[in-house]
C-alpha cells in the first residue's frame, strides 16, 4: 500500500527517528510517510493486524518524549501530509497534520489572517504536534492556546475508522471528540487534517521591553496591568541569568544589569495599542522598571521577539545540555515559586534559567548541564522533580503546554487521584482498546488494568508493499 | 453504610435531601455534599433508575428528555469555592446560579463570559447544555472558560480533570469534554473558570448596515436582533471611543444585552460564521431571532415549526445544524430534536459506556439516541 521509499528501515534512519527533542531515546521498527488520510488508516490496520504500536510523529521538537517509539513500533511521520486550504470568509483553513505551524501564518498572510498559536519552536514543529500536545506560545495569554483554534478535524481512529469531527458552525451536536483529540498526544488515534481558525492581523502592535531591579516588580506589574482589564498578547519574562545567555549570543540590546526583564506586547486598532501601551509603562514604572523601551517599528519589534524566542538556544551556546520543565502555578504564587526553584538549583549546584509566560504563570525553569556526566544527570532528574512538585503543592500543574509523553506520565499520580487516572485509562480503552496508539504515554502504567501483553513488536517483511 | 431507599423520606433520605413526593410523579432529591450526590448515583445504577439533572430549570427542553425516576437538583452544590481575583480563575459549585457568580465577580471587574442574560441558568446547567456567551466571536465559547472539572460518574465515582490553573495539558480533557455532554458524562459537581477582565469603557452603537462592523476589526460582539444590528465595544476610553467613531450610528454608554427570543418553539440555529446573514434570511417568516455574527451562533423562537425542515435541510447542507432547544409536548410531530445524528456514534457510545456504564443520566438525551 504504500512504496518502498516511502518506508524508512535502515538502522540509522530508524536512530533518528526513535529520538525527539527530549532526552529521552526509544527504538522505531521501520518510520512510514503516509501521504493521505486512506494511508494512514492502511498503516492503523496492519498495525492492529499484526499488535505492533504506531506513534505519530511531526517535527519530533517535542520536550516530553511524547513522540519517541517504547521498544519498537511505526513510526508514523506525518510530514508528508502537507496542504493547506484556507477559507477567507470563515476564517478557517485545513491544514494537514504535517504542515509546518509558521508556514500555516505565511501562507494566510497575504489575507491578512494568522494562525495564533506561536511555540517558540514554531518554525520546525507542526500543526499535528500542535494538536496532539495543546501547544502555546507566547500568543496564548489572550488568544488561548491550540484547543481554542480547532475547530474540526479528520482523524483515523481503532480499526481504521476515519471521522471527519466538528466543522465550522459552532457547538456542532454531540459529545465534542474533536475537542478530546486536541491534547490526546496521540494516544486516541492519528489526527491527519486538522479544521483551524484563524485569527485577523491586527491593525497596530506595540512591544515593550520593561527592566527590573527586582523579578516582584516584574510580576507585580503583570498582575496590575491584566487587573486593569487589559490582556496584552503576551506578558514574557527573562531573568538576568537569560537575559545576559541571550544577550551574548544575539545581541538584541536587552539590558543584562537587571534583575528581570519584562516583554509586553499590545495589539488592536491604533488608538489601543497607544493608549495600552501607556497604561502598561505607568504601571511599570510605578512598579520599580528603570527603563521602558518601545520597539520603534517592525524590525526592532521582531529583534525582541528573536531573543524571547531564542531563549533555549541561547543556553545551548553556554552548555553542552540543557533540561526545562514545564508547569504552571496560579500566577499570584509566582514569586515565592521562583524563589523556590532557585533554592531547589542552588541546593543541587545547578545552573537555572528562568524564562516564562509571566501572564499565565507558566515557569520553564532551565537547567544548564552536561549530560556526559551521570551524577549531573542524575542531579538535574532530581532538582527537576523537586520544581514540578515544588509548584503542585502550589495549585498548580505538572504541564503547560509541553505535554506529559513519557518525561512526565510517573508524576501523573501526584496530581491525580487513583479515581482520576482511572476515569482517562478507561476514556483511553474507549479509543484504542488494543493499546495500539503511542503505548506507555500520558498515564502511568497500573492506571487501568490494561493488557499490554498481546502487542507485538515486529512487522513481518512485506507487509509494506 | 448508608442506605438509601426510594420513594420515602426517612432519617437518612433527609439526610440526603431528599424531599417526599405524593403521588407517582419523580422522586426530588437536593444533595448538599458530593458524597451523598456518589451514594445517589451509585444506587441508581445499581436499580437502573433514570436520572435527569436539574440546575435552574431552563434548558430542560433540550433533546428528548427521559421520564425520570428521580430528579436531582444541584442547589445543593453551590456557591464560590475559591476566587483569588489576581489569578483569574474562580472555582464555583456546579448548582451557583449564573447570574449570582457574574454579580460577585463584577464586583471586582471581572467576568466568567458566560451568558449574559441567564435567568434562572446555574453554572452547570449551561455547562451541561453547551449554551455560550453573546461575546464569543471576541472571546470564544463556554468551553474556553474550562479549566477543572469535578463530577460524579454515573455508577457513583468521584473524578477531577484538569486544574486550578489558566494553562494545563495534564491528561485528557476532560473540563472542555463535559459541555455540551448533558451529564452523559457525570454529574458535574463543581468547575474552575476563567476568567476575564473587564475593561474601564464600553458603548454600544446601533448600525444600520451590518457591513459597517467591519469597520471595527475585533468588536466584543455584533447582535442583530429582529433586523436591528448593534455592535458592543469595550476597552480603553480612548479606543472606545475611536471605534464608536469609526462606526457612526446611534452610540450608548455601557451594554444592554439582549435575551433570547422567546416562544413556544425555540432553536438554535449553527451555521459557518459567513453563512450568518444567508442562514438568518432563510428563517420562516414570523420567526423572532438573535444573531451572533462572526460565531454563526442564531437564538431563534416560533409559533409552531412549520418550514423548520426545509430551513434544517439548507443549514446541514451548508455544514450546521438545527437544534430544537423548546417545544410544547407533543409539538415535535418527527422532528429530531438534533437533526442528522453526528459522526462517531460508536466511539462516544463507547465513551459514555465509561463514565454511565448503566446508562442513568439522561438516557437517549444525546443526538443518536445516546
Amino acid at each position: 500500500m504504500l512504496s518502498v521509499d516511502r518506508v524508512l528501515e535502515e538502522p540509522v534512519e530508524l536512530y533518528l527517528y526513535s529520538r525527539d527533542a527530549s532526552l529521552m531515546q526509544g527504538e522505531a521498527t521501520c518510520v512510514v510517510f503516509p501521504e493521505t488520510t486512506e494511508e494512514v488508516a492502511e498503516v492503523v490496520r496492519v498495525a492492529e493486524r499484526y499488535g505492533v504500536p504506531i506513534v505519530a510523529r511531526g517535527a519530533g521538537t517535542g520536550l516530553a518524549a511524547g513522540a519517541i517509539p517504547v521498544d519498537g513500533g511505526i513510526v508514523l511521520s506525518t510530514t508528508a501530509m502537507n496542504q493547506i486550504d484556507i477559507d477567507v470568509e470563515n476564517r478557517t483553513a485545513w491544514v494537514g497534520a504535517g504542515v509546518i505551524n509558521l508556514d500555516l501564518s505565511t501562507e494566510a498572510e497575504p489575507f491578512g489572517l494568522a494562525f495564533a498559536p506561536d511555540p517558540s519552536s514554531q518554525s520546525a514543529c507542526t500543526i499535528g504536534g500542535n494538536v496532539a500536545n495543546n501547544s502555546g506560545g507566547a500568543h496564548c495569554l489572550a488568544e488561548g492556546a491550540t484547543t481554542s483554534h480547532v475547530l474540526g478535524m479528520e482523524v483515523v481512529l481503532a480499526g481504521g475508522e476515519t471521522l471527519v469531527l466538528g466543522g465550522q458552525a459552532p457547538d456542532m451536536p454531540g459529545l465534542d471528540l474533536k475537542g478530546l483529540m486536541v491534547g490526546s498526544e496521540g494516544t486516541l488515534g492519528v489526527v491527519t487534517r486538522a479544521l483551524v481558525r484563524l485569527l485577523p492581523i491586527e491593525a497596530d502592535v506595540r512591544t515593550l521591553l520593561l527592566d527590573f531591579e527586582d523579578l516582584e516588580g516584574a510580576t507585580r506589574t503583570v498582575s496590575q496591568v491584566i487587573a486593569s482589564g487589559l490582556v496584552p498578547a503576551a506578558l514574557e519574562i527573562m531573568d538576568q541569568k537569560m537575559t545576559t545567555a541571550v544577550e551574548n549570543w544575539l545581541k538584541a540590546g536587552l539590558p543584562c544589569d537587571c534583575a528581570a526583564i519584562l516583554l509586553a506586547e499590545v495589539v488592536g486598532e491604533p488608538e489601543a495599542v497607544e493608549a495600552e501601551a501607556a497604561l502598561i509603562s505607568r504601571i511599570g514604572r510605578a512598579n520599580g522598571a528603570r527603563d521602558v523601551k518601545v520597539a520603534r517599528d517592525e524590525a526592532e519589534r521582531a529583534i525582541l521577539w528573536k531573543g524571547r524566542k531564542s531563549a533555549f538556544g541561547a543556553v545551548a551556546q553556554v552548555s553542552p545540555n540543557y533540561y526545562l520543565h514545564d508547569t504552571v502555578v496560579p500566577r499570584s504564587r509566582l514569586v515565592e515559586t521562583m524563589e523556590e526553584v532557585q533554592a531547589i538549583a542552588d541546593r543541587y549546584g545547578l545552573d537555572v534559567y528562568n524564562v516564562f509566560h509571566a501572564g499565565d504563570g507558566n515557569l520553564h525553569p532551565l537547567m544548564a548541564f552536561d549530560a556526559s556526566d551521570p551524577v549531573m544527570l542524575d542531579k538535574v532528574h532530581k532538582a527537576g522533580e523537586e520544581m514540578v512538585a515544588a509548584c503542585l503543592s502550589r495549585g498548580g500543574a505538572l504541564s503547560g503546554e509541553h505535554g506529559i509523553g513519557l518525561e512526565k506520565r510517573d508524576m501523573m499520580r501526584a496530581d491525580f487521584s487513583e479515581l482520576d487516572l482511572d476515569a482517562q485509562a478507561r476514556l483511553k480503552e474507549a479509543f484504542d482498546p488494543a493499546g495500539i496508539f503511542n503505548p506507555a504515554k500520558v498515564l502511568p502504567e497500573g492506571s487501568r488494568c490494561f493488557d499490554f501483553g498481546g502487542v507485538r513488536r515486529e512487522i513481518p517483511d512485506g507487509a509494506w508493499v | 453504610m448508608l442506605r438509601l431507599r426510594w420513594g420515602e423520606t426517612g432519617d437518612t433520605g433527609r439526610g440526603l435531601g431528599m424531599t417526599g413526593t405524593a403521588g407517582g410523579g419523580p422522586e426530588r432529591v437536593a444533595p448538599s455534599t458530593v458524597e451523598d450526590l456518589s451514594a445517589i448515583l451509585k444506587k441508581a445504577t445499581e436499580e437502573q433508575r433514570v436520572v435527569n439533572v436539574i440546575g435552574g430549570g431552563t434548558r430542560q427542553g433540550y433533546g428528548s428528555p427521559p421520564l425520570p425516576d428521580l430528579v436531582l437538583e444541584m442547589s445543593g452544590l453551590s456557591g464560590i469555592e475559591e476566587w483569588d481575583p489576581d489569578d483569574l480563575t474562580v472555582t464555583v459549585g456546579a448548582g451557583t446560579p449564573v447570574a449570582e457568580l457574574e454579580a460577585a465577580l463584577g464586583e471586582r471587574s471581572q467576568t466568567a463570559v458566560l451568558p449574559e442574560v441567564p435567568g434562572a441558568s446555574t453554572v452547570g446547567g449551561v455547562i451541561s447544555a453547551g449554551i455560550s456567551s453573546l461575546r464569543r466571536a471576541r472571546l470564544l465559547g463556554t468551553r474556553e472558560r474550562m479549566l477543572e472539572v469535578r463530577l460524579v460518574t454515573g455508577d457513583g465515582r468521584v473524578v477531577r480533570g484538569g486544574g486550578r490553573v489558566v494553562k494545563n495539558v495534564s491528561g485528557y480533557d476532560l473540563p472542555r469534554l463535559v459541555v455540551g455532554a448533558f451529564g452523559s458524562l457525570g454529574v458535574i459537581t463543581s468547575v474552575c473558570l476563567k476568567l476575564w477582565p473587564m475593561p474601564p469603557a464600553a458603548a454600544t452603537i446601533t448600525i444600520d448596515d451590518i457591513g459597517v462592523a467591519d469597520r471595527v476589526m475585533r468588536p466584543l460582539a455584533v447582535l442583530e436582533r429582529n433586523g436591528v444590528t448593534e455592535v458592543f465595544l469595550w476597552g480603553t476610553p480612548e479606543e472606545v471611543a475611536a471605534s464608536g467613531g469609526r462606526l457612526g450610528g446611534a452610540a450608548a454608554q455601557g451594554h444592554r444585552w439582549p435575551a433570547d427570543p422567546q416562544g413556544p418553539y425555540r432553536w438554535s440555529v449553527r451555521v459557518p460564521p459567513a453563512l450568518t446573514s444567508a442562514a438568518i434570511a432563510r428563517l420562516p417568516s414570523g420567526w423572532d431571532y438573535l444573531a451572533v455574527h462572526g460565531a454563526g451562533d442564531i437564538r431563534a423562537a416560533s409559533p409552531n415549526s412549520d418550514g423548520a425542515d426545509a430551513l434544517r435541510w439548507w443549514v446541514e447542507a451548508s455544514g450546521g445544524a438545527v437544534v430544537v432547544t423548546e417545544a410544547p409536548d407533543g409539538g415535535l410531530d418527527g422532528l429530531d430534536p438534533w437533526g442528522s445524528p453526528p459522526p462517531g456514534l460508536d466511539i462516544q457510545r463507547r465513551l459514555i459506556a465509561q463514565f454511565d456504564p448503566g446508562r442513568v443520566i439522561n438516557p437517549g438525551r444525546l443526538p443518536g439516541g445516546l
